[in-house]
């Protein structure tokens, strides 16, 4: 099946976490049983950073609201997610690994390495973060 | 998440976490690692054979582990690693860091 209908999720942090963001994948992938297990990993792997570094970044104010819509289509998993956290400082030229022994830095450059497009906008006091995983060929 | 720890006869401490390493999950990673470390325990291996995602909140509580197991004169090593887990492994350059043996029972066979 390859429709391109999205599936989405209205995720409110704190008390809504990641968790939810693995939950919609799992109901995503149950419509869409086609999609290779390598994309599945890869793909939920991306978005999950991409959501942890969104709820991650409303730690330190007032929490944050964020849809995540994933859509499937023939060629493409895709992934929007609309946040009303501060504006991203992030810089989205090619991500460094931090030093081996460090703990955190590595969010970045793991959806980098599993995506083929990510980008990053910022319009009207809200985040938009989308993500493109080409499918592997059927 | 639970993390059920066994012993092996050499004095390994084995902990098994179960389910999603994820920011909800690795705090508590963290903790119970810590938890070992005080109560005397210097060689621990994270058995991973039921972990069924890792993202990089779940390698930075086994990298802070790390650091703490060494600073404590021990180590903590990695074992049964998934497909996925193994895959972000190899993405972040971990893999020498933290090589993922087979079984648990593998980790400390060097000493």
């Amino acid at each position: 099946m390859c429709d391109a209908e999205p599936q989405s999720l209205a995720l409110s942090s704190p008390p809504d976490d990641v968790d939810s963001v693995h939950e919609l994948l799992e109901a995503v992938w149950r419509k869409h049983d086609d999609v290779r297990d390598l994309d599945r990993m890869a793909f939920e792997t991306a978005l999950v950073e991409l959501a942890s570094n969104v709820i991650r970044h409303a730690d330190a104010g007032s929490g944050v609201r964020c849809s995540v819509t994933v859509a499937v289509t023939e060629s493409r998993v895709e992934a929007t997610l609309v946040d009303t956290g501060e504006a991203g400082d992030i810089v989205l030229t090619a991500a460094q690994l931090p030093d081996d022994l460090a703990e955190s830095g590595r969010g970045l450059p793991i959806i980098q390495a599993l995506v083929d497009e990510l980008t990053y906008t910022r319009d009207g006091g809200l985040n938009r973060w989308c993500i493109a995983r080409d499918r592997e060929r059927c | 998440m639970d993390f059920p720890v066994s012993h092996l006869p050499d004095g390994v401490a084995v902990l098994r976490p179960a389910g999603k390493l994820n920011m909800v999950s690795s705090g508590a990673l963290r903790e119970a690692i810590t938890g070992l470390l005080e109560a005397g325990h210097r060689r621990l291996v994270a058995d991973l054979s039921e972990v069924t995602f890792m993202d990089s909140s779940g390698l930075g509580a086994l990298i802070g582990g790390l650091k703490s197991a060494r600073q404590a004169g021990g180590d903590l090593r990695i074992a049964a690693v998934g497909e996925q887990i193994r895959m972000v492994l190899q993405l972040t350059n971990m893999e020498r860091v933290l090589p993922p043996f087979e079984r648990p029972e593998a980790a400390y066979a060097d000493v």
